[in-house]
């Protein structure tokens, strides 16, 4: 019985994961950067659903959408503003974007977290649950109702997410810019507006996971630190760049570190990730779904 | 011309005299204003030492100058106090550095008090190891980890408790604690077992560590965690049906139901709670801890706390020190702590000079009580008071959970 309640948990900690780590995974699939400052759009959302639930009194469904927007405007600003000197007619800062995108996010991120602390204040805020059952018994599981839909509604956005970028114009628009920038403009796509969607969607995303586990969590402005750290070990065991691999990698975690934290120790569970990370860049640094490239 | 100089020189030596005379004595203060650190406790104590400072300065100041504080941010972590010490006393010159509410914390800003030679009043740092190092600068009016642990193991006795175990934080506070509670559940009680589990306090997912217990829940569940870590594990306590419960009793060995922001995080999980209390409201208090009760709740709109007393202590024990020394000196206020003998806000004050172990400096008969919340979003004032201070628990005033 206890193997499935961790089992159960693990998953449900794992969709959570994967949330936040698409959207990394993206921005990096059609960026080539890491965005330090992801974890601070979790944070953003976490705040915008239970601030618009407690302040402005809206149904905990519709701070839901509301989170998602306000992430997606953050990240279409910042794209704009801070990300776009990477590919927009600045050709000599080809040499160097990698530098000037982990100093621009690592700036953000701390910006973010300070205005949050000054301007919300730096106290914990519980965010209202999605439904007002507090246990759930799921044969010998217990779970608390919002847990569980919070979970639910999360497969459910991965799966819109998922389709989107498959199926439709511009998820087949961002995969030709992620696969070849300069193909991709030569055949008429935007890369710019390519990069803008990814910016907003990853947002949004990050957001929706925050806002999701506002009432799980309790946030407070450094919330978004632990998430973002597991986001990159996800996108790199994922395979940089590959949405699903992000999403199998993100559940292969959340179940890790359930078992883990009982058969092992929970001292150690912030260091599986770690130790599964060192063990991929060893044997298969290309991660799950990743392809071994080479430039020439 | 000679005596128009002697009037202009003693005219200037005057005035000069008076200057020097309004001088603030500048007291530094350390808490944690922003996260990782408890900012919830930091602002207590910031918003407490504050209005002390104006009660003092109202009255006069001390040697007719006025108290000057002088904050430092300390985010809650060590480094971070070791280095807001260092600037407080060589930059900024201050008397004596109080505020400090994690025992991390004091125990890395003590040893800058103690190679400088500068008064540290230990606002509220738990873990006995401070008092176990034996600085003469190093003054503790607050509570003390072996006051707590033997609290709580004569607590589970009276409870008839056979199986306890305690979740802590992994800082010097926690751990030390649920080290302590070990050692006392050994020596003053039999057959009761024992074990704890030391979690992350920046981690938010503490299921993997409950789940273990589902199967077979101990009688009682001892949470040794500060906010909002704190917050989210008695919410997953209760959301998996571990504690509070008809077989397990959930006690709460920090303080926390007096923490302004302590019903935003938590409802259902906080009922039946048994809460390890150095304030309640139906505690007899001196008259200066009215005073300052009263002036802290027109100045905040939030009810008193035990971190507003031992907060305010923290700067009377300096002004009362600096009196009665009538020197803002260093040895002249550590010798006049030593023989402090005065009524604070929470009762008569007297520092051991007892050495070796956790009573040397340290205020030994600080007083507590344990109460019960018996309903969400309750008031401290209306929880149910099961130890009176200096008693033992009345079992007949508990309410089992349901």
């Amino acid at each position: 019985m206890l193997a499935l309640d961790l089992l159960f948990n693990g998953l449900i900690i794992g969709v959570f994961y994967s949330l936040m780590a698409i959207g990394l995974s993206l921005i990096f699939g059609i960026l080539k950067v890491v965005n330090f400052a992801h974890g601070e759009f979790y944070m953003v959302g976490a705040y915008a659903y239970t601030l618009a639930a407690i302040m402005l009194g809206l149904s905990p469904w519709l701070a839901l959408p509301f989170a998602f927007i306000i992430g997606a405007m953050v990240g279409l600003v910042v794209e704009r503003l801070l990300m776009r000197p990477l590919y927009a007619g600045y050709a000599s800062w080809g040499l160097m974007r990698d530098e000037y995108a982990v100093i621009i996010t690592f700036g953000l991120s701390m910006l973010l977290i300070n205005l949050v602390d000054k301007i919300v204040g730096p106290y914990a805020f519980k965010g209202p649950a999605l439904i007002g059952v507090s246990r759930l018994y799921i044969g010998p599981i217990v779970i608390s109702g919002h847990r569980l839909i919070a979970a639910i509604t999360a497969v459910g956005v991965i799966t819109v997410i998922m389709l989107v970028v498959r199926y439709s114009l511009w998820g087949r628009q961002i995969q030709a810019v992620a696969q070849n920038r300069f193909g991709a403009s030569l055949a008429g796509i935007n890369p710019a507006k390519a990069s803008a969607v990814v910016f907003a969607l990853a947002g949004g995303l990050a957001a929706m996971s925050g806002a999701l586990l506002a009432n799980i969590f309790n946030p407070t402005p450094d919330v978004g630190v632990f998430p973002a750290i597991k986001s990159y070990v996800i996108v790199v065991l994922g395979g940089m760049g590959s949405v699903p691999g992000g999403i199998i990698a993100s559940l292969i975690l959340g179940v890790l570190e359930s078992f883990g934290s009982v058969y092992i120790s929970y001292q150690y569970r912030d260091t599986f990730g770690l130790v599964i990370l060192i063990i991929f860049l060893l044997f298969r640094p290309q991660g799950l779904f990743g392809q071994k490239s080479r430039e020439v | 011309m000679m005596m128009r100089f002697g009037i202009f020189a003693f005219a200037a030596t005057l005035f000069a005299g008076q200057a020097l005379a309004a001088d603030p004595v500048k007291i530094g203060v350390t808490v944690a204003q922003s996260p990782p650190g408890s900012v919830s406790q930091g602002t207590q104590v910031k918003n407490a030492i504050e209005v002390a400072t104006q009660i003092v300065n109202d009255a006069g100041g001390v040697l007719g100058r006025p108290i000057e504080l002088v904050v430092e941010d300390t985010q809650g972590i060590p480094e971070k106090a070791r280095a807001a010490a260092e600037k407080l006393i060589t930059r900024d010159k201050v008397v004596a550095i109080i505020g400090e509410h994690q025992s991390s914390n004091v125990l890395a800003a003590m040893e800058v008090a103690h190679r400088l030679h500068v008064p540290y009043i230990n606002t509220n740092g738990w873990t006995d190891a401070i008092r176990e190092k034996g600085y003469v600068e190093v003054f503790n009016p607050a509570n003390y980890n072996s006051r707590v642990a033997v609290a709580m193991a004569d607590t589970f006795k009276a409870l008839g408790a056979k199986r306890v175990v305690a979740f802590c934080e992994n800082t010097d506070y926690g751990i030390g604690l649920a080290k302590l509670l070990g050692d006392q559940l050994k020596e003053r009680t039999q057959g009761i077992d024992y074990k704890f589990e030391t979690l992350d306090r920046a981690s938010k997912d503490f299921l993997p560590a409950l789940l273990p217990l589902k199967a077979n829940p101990p009688d009682v569940v001892v949470e040794i965690m500060l906010p909002p870590a704190a917050y989210i594990l008695l919410n997953q306590l209760y959301e998996q049906g571990i504690a509070p419960s008809p077989k397990t009793w959930l006690y709460d060995a920090s303080g926390l139901a007096d923490y302004p922001d302590f019903w935003q995080n938590v409802s259902d999980a906080a009922k039946s709670m048994l809460v390890f209390g150095l304030y309640h409201p139906k505690m007899a208090a001196p008259a200066l801890g009215k005073k300052i009760a009263d002036e802290y709740k027109a100045k905040t709109k939030n009810d008193p706390s035990r971190l507003l007393f031992q907060a305010a202590d923290s700067l009377f024990i300096v002004t009362e020190a600096i009196k009665s020394a009538k020197s803002a000196e260093p040895d002249a206020i550590i010798k006049a702590m030593e023989e402090l003998k005065w009524t604070g806000t929470r009762g008569e004050v007297t520092f051991s000079k007892e050495k070796g172990g956790f009573k040397y400096h340290q205020w030994i008969d600080i007083p507590y009580v344990t109460f019960q919340v018996t309903a969400v979003k309750q008031n401290i004032a209306d929880t149910k008071l099961v130890q009176d201070p200096g008693k033992p628990l009345d079992t007949s005033r508990l309410v089992k959970p349901q």
